[in-house]
């Protein structure tokens, strides 16, 4: 065990910013001033609205570019290559992101939301929900496990592999993964609407993050990109994500007034799925006798979703004013204050788990 | 030794030069905040005043200070020829603003 490994896991209040630890607060506000917005100014999103492009919208557009282009600028894709190190992490978590995630979100969602809370939810609308579901469990997280990671005091090369093939993965199989999964929950959407949206909100915000890293450290260097560029740009997703969110309840104000409540029953399955998933890895990991430095960040690379790119496809394909972007939403107002107690419980439950060097993951 | 380097790792750095910078990368997180990364690099570093320069036994070393002596490791991995060098056992740190 290293020097830096044999030190106490960090507080939450020094592992994370005043925004970061308040996210669901600013997103409340965020649903707050968008209803607001949208019952007193409603000239505003309207006129957003008119601003198309073969059924794009451009504000909308740029706010999921704005949203998402930080995130995909920091991806090594070197990392990559460190694809044969710490296997039984990376399988855990590759196999619990792929095989299993996505078919417990739509089982846990379908059947608190068309079964168990029928007589709370109105038909079409708890698919649209479960749609949106979809699309969260599709997405796994890829920049905010750094985060988790630390707060864990986990392996910085671990984690940097398991999100490089995340988003590797990521780039072929969420399409039709969520295809095949609102198919099976009648839910028709064309697939050349599915493929506009990953070409519009994977492929071009990737392209452009691969793009601006090669030729930006060719230029200027590996340190002035993350030192001066990436620090620059990162923060603009939070605030993209914010300003996505005021406007998308500028649109969504109705259905907030009319059901309140909906939002709970929302996060109730979501929040079962997330603490269901990080259990099965970390319990797996446990089996495996995983160090834990790499079962921790394994879990909750499991656990947390991508959810920039899930309110961006339920925007894209269902539109901002769609029960489905309501959906994934909520995903965003759990997300934080779940995972922090996933966090809590990883630390707690390490002297379960092997340290680094006496086993391998 | 202010940091490990691998028999692998240290034929390889000097196929491509003889020069190791070791350094922290900041990773930002979706929600806002970030940390750093120990990364490794065969490349002399752009800014030197950010590093201790170091000769590991005929190579040069350009560390950051907050990566001394902690114990680590520089390996290299890859497949199909392609390959990079990278930090074993460090955790994630606290990024510095």
């Amino acid at each position: 065990m290293t020097a830096l490994q044999d030190s106490q896991s960090p507080s939450t209040s020094e592992g994370m910013g005043l925004f970061e630890r308040f996210l669901t607060v600013w997103v409340a506000l965020a649903i707050v001033a968008g209803v607001l917005l949208g019952q007193f100014a409603p000239a505003v999103p309207e006129t957003l609205s008119r601003f198309e492009v073969a059924q794009v919208s451009i504000p909308v557009a740029i706010l999921i570019w704005a949203m998402i282009f930080p995130m995909m600028a920091q991806i090594d894709f070197a990392a990559v290559l460190g694809v044969r190190r710490q296997p039984k992490g990376l399988i855990i978590t590759t196999s619990v992101n792929w095989l299993i995630k996505p078919f417990t979100m739509f089982a846990i969602a379908w059947f608190f939301l068309m079964i168990l809370f029928r007589p709370f939810i109105p038909e079409e609308l708890a698919r649209q929900y479960l749609a949106g579901a979809i699309l969260l469990g599709a997405a796994p997280c890829t920049a905010m496990v750094f985060v988790w990671s630390y707060l864990t005091r986990g392996d910085a090369a671990y984690t940097l592999v398991q999100v490089s093939l995340n988003d590797l993965i990521m780039l072929f199989a969420f399409a039709p993964i969520v295809v095949f999964l609102l198919g099976i929950s009648n839910i028709q959407v064309p697939w050349d609407t599915v493929a506009l949206s990953v070409f519009l909100y994977i492929v071009i915000p990737l392209a452009a993050g691969y793009t601006a890293r090669r030729t930006l450290i060719a230029r200027n260097g590996a340190e002035w990109y993350d030192n001066v560029f990436m620090k620059r740009v990162g923060p603009i997703t939070p605030i993209g994500l914010i300003i996505t969110l005021v406007l998308l309840f500028a649109f969504q104000g109705d259905v907030i007034i009319g059901n309140p409540l909906h939002i709970v029953l929302i996060a109730i399955p979501l929040i079962i799925q997330t603490v269901l998933i990080f259990f099965i890895a970390y319990g797996w990991a446990k089996a495996w006798k995983v160090p834990h430095n790499v079962a921790a960040p394994g879990a909750m690379i499991g656990a947390s979703n991508f959810f920039e790119l899930a309110v961006a496809a339920a925007i894209a394909l269902f539109g901002l004013q769609s029960g489905a972007a309501l959906a994934t939403v909520v995903g965003v107002l759990v997300e934080v204050p779940l995972m922090l107690a996933l966090v809590r419980i990883a630390n707690k439950t390490r002297h379960h788990f092997p340290a680094a060097g006496e086993a391998r993951g | 030794m202010a940091i490990a380097i691998s028999d692998n790792a240290r034929s390889w750095i000097e196929r491509n030069g003889g020069v190791l910078t070791v350094r922290l990368s900041s990773r930002h997180g979706c929600c806002g905040g970030g940390v750093d990364i120990a990364v490794a690099e065969a490349r002399t570093p752009s800014d030197l005043k950010h590093y201790r320069e170091l000769d590991l036994d005929g190579l040069k070393l350009f560390i950051a200070p907050a990566l001394i002596d902690q114990g680590l490791v520089v390996e290299v991995e890859g497949l199909l020829g392609l390959k990079h060098l990278f930090v074993d056992g460090a955790p994630i740190a606290r990024r510095r603003d």
